[in-house]
């Protein structure tokens, strides 16, 4: 699903922030990324998610080369990826619905087809009762399972998530982990870089722990 | 809830864009406008005298015979030549009425020696020989002076004309100038959206579709904005042709300032051409930043 081989990453002059990364993320896996603030977490999330291309090494996404792959092929590799963005990045002249609906847009489906999805979907997280709201009412708790919700409802095949549950209390974690878990489980490889120690715990998950731009295998899936 | 929601937002910012647009767009309008006056009023100089003859006959102080007898000759000539339609005698009333503008009328006017004017025209596309013409008038009327209006056409066109690209000169100043301000609002609203065009670049839109969401939105800003200032022309040019049915004369000897509706219908040109170029530089903008993006 994703292989990392030997990727550095700098941006323009200044120091590397990944060096010789090298991993594996197998098809269907579940997989928390950690690390010390500054190790490089959201560097590989964002090389991962198709927003930066790697200074070197080779990045292997879905059977394809990235580095082989043409301009134009990129969105439809990108709609495969949920990502669950450590800012949220919700539109917030949209309302709830119609920013979780919005990869399903992108997508071309018609609003028909998925306005139950979306409705199930933010019911699950909590806000079937603020559907219309804008982002800019709501808590930061609320906005962070909205944008769950928007990284999620396409079911895509590789979900990333930088720090999905920073903003809530450790009830509604353990009901998003359990989303992840859920998602996983219909074949979704995920990837969640957190520093949330209750959380790993919880899960019983590979953890990719990145310590001065290198990744060091702490603890393999249990079966 | 609404699956059709703009997936971009108002500007912020926008009403001071929106009435950057109507301002440029209401000089544009203006411009056109005056472009579409100076032209038709140089087909009017030119038409106007084109095709017609003046005789002058000198008034009695000067003349060597009775200037009834020569009006009559001269009218006689006229009259008989092949070519020409008509030739009518302009009574003292009218012309005095003609040199009003420049002369007045007061008492003075009535004891200076004002000619007998013959107002001729000639037939469309008839040949007539004008030089034989004047040879037939001074043998018939001695006192009499043919004048073809050749060198005040000339003049009047050469004057026309230079109004004329003078007009266009400055239209393609100030189209040049809303272009500009257009597209550089454009850009500087996109720069503003950067965040929401690198959202949807993120989660898998094809370029065309963040194109077609930003060019849509820019589009119709820059339609209502450049509507409200050619609109706000057109009132303008629409007082001045009010001001000229009520027989207003702005300034004298000029045309009025105010558009026949044939004309107005150039004006709906300047919001087409605005909204166009937004949403060519938006999309054009767009495709450049994500051209650029991996």
């Amino acid at each position: 699903m994703v292989r990392f081989e030997n990727v550095g990453m700098r941006y323009g002059p200044g120091p590397e922030i990944l060096r010789d990364v090298t991993f594996t993320l197998d098809p269907g896996s579940f997989t928390f990324l950690t690390g010390p603030s500054g190790a490089g977490k959201s560097t590989l999330l964002k090389l991962t998610y198709l927003a930066e291309a790697p200074s070197r090494g080779l990045i292997n996404l879905f059977g394809s080369n990235l580095s082989r792959v043409p301009r134009a092929q990129l969105p439809a590799l990108r709609r495969r990826i949920g990502v669950v963005f450590q800012d949220f990045r919700l539109l917030d002249h949209l309302s709830a619905f119609d920013n979780v609906a919005l990869p399903l847009r992108i997508a071309g489906r018609e609003a028909a087809n998925y306005r139950r999805d979306v409705e199930e979907l933010l019911s699950w997280v909590g806000l079937g009762n603020r559907l219309s709201a804008r982002p800019s009412t709501l808590s930061g708790g609320e906005q962070q399972r909205i944008a769950i919700a928007r990284a999620v409802v396409a079911r895509p095949d590789l979900l990333l998530a930088d720090e999905p549950t920073g903003n809530v209390d450790p009830d509604m974690g353990q009901r998003l982990i359990r989303l992840f878990e859920e998602l996983n489980k219909l074949g979704t490889t995920v990837l969640i870089a957190t520093h949330d120690r209750s959380l790993i715990e919880s899960a019983r998950a590979r953890e990719m722990r990145l310590v001065e731009g290198r990744v060091i295998e702490l603890r393999s899936p249990i079966a | 809830m609404n699956p059709n929601a703009r997936i971009m937002p108002r500007d912020k910012g926008a009403a001071s864009l929106d009435v950057v647009i109507a301002v440029m767009a209401f000089l544009a309008a203006l411009a056109l406008g005056a472009s579409l006056i100076a032209e038709r009023a140089a087909t009017t100089w030119r038409t106007g005298l084109a095709g017609r003859l003046t005789v002058q006959v000198l008034p009695p102080e000067k003349s060597r015979a009775s200037p009834n007898r020569e009006i009559d000759a001269a009218l006689a000539v006229l009259r008989s030549t092949p070519g020409i339609a008509h030739a009518t005698l302009i009574s003292e009333q009218d012309t005095l009425t003609l040199i009003k503008p420049w002369l007045g009328s007061d008492a003075l006017v009535a004891d200076l020696p004002i000619p007998r004017l013959i107002d001729a025209e000639i037939a469309p596309g008839a040949p007539l020989d004008i030089a034989s013409l004047r040879k037939r008038l001074k043998t018939a009327a001695p006192d009499s002076f043919l004048d073809d209006h050749t060198r005040w056409l000339s003049r009047l066109r050469s004057l026309a004309e230079g109004i004329t690209w003078s007009a266009y000169g400055v239209l393609l100043l100030i189209a040049l100038a809303t272009a500009a301000t257009v597209s550089f609002a454009t850009r500087a609203g996109l720069e503003a959206h950067r965040e929401i065009v690198e959202l949807l670049h993120q989660i898998g839109a094809h370029s065309g579709f963040i194109a077609r969401a930003f060019e849509w939105h820019y589009f119709v800003a820059a339609l209502i904005a450049a509507s409200i200032g050619t609109g706000l022309a057109g009132l303008l040019y629409m007082a001045g042709t009010g001001a000229e049915l009520v027989g207003i004369e702005a300034v004298p000897f000029l045309p009025p300032i105010g558009l026949h509706l044939s004309e107005v219908a150039w004006l709906l040109a300047v919001p087409v051409a605005v909204s166009w170029i937004a949403l060519l530089t938006a999309r054009l903008s767009v495709l450049g930043a994500l051209s650029r993006a991996y």
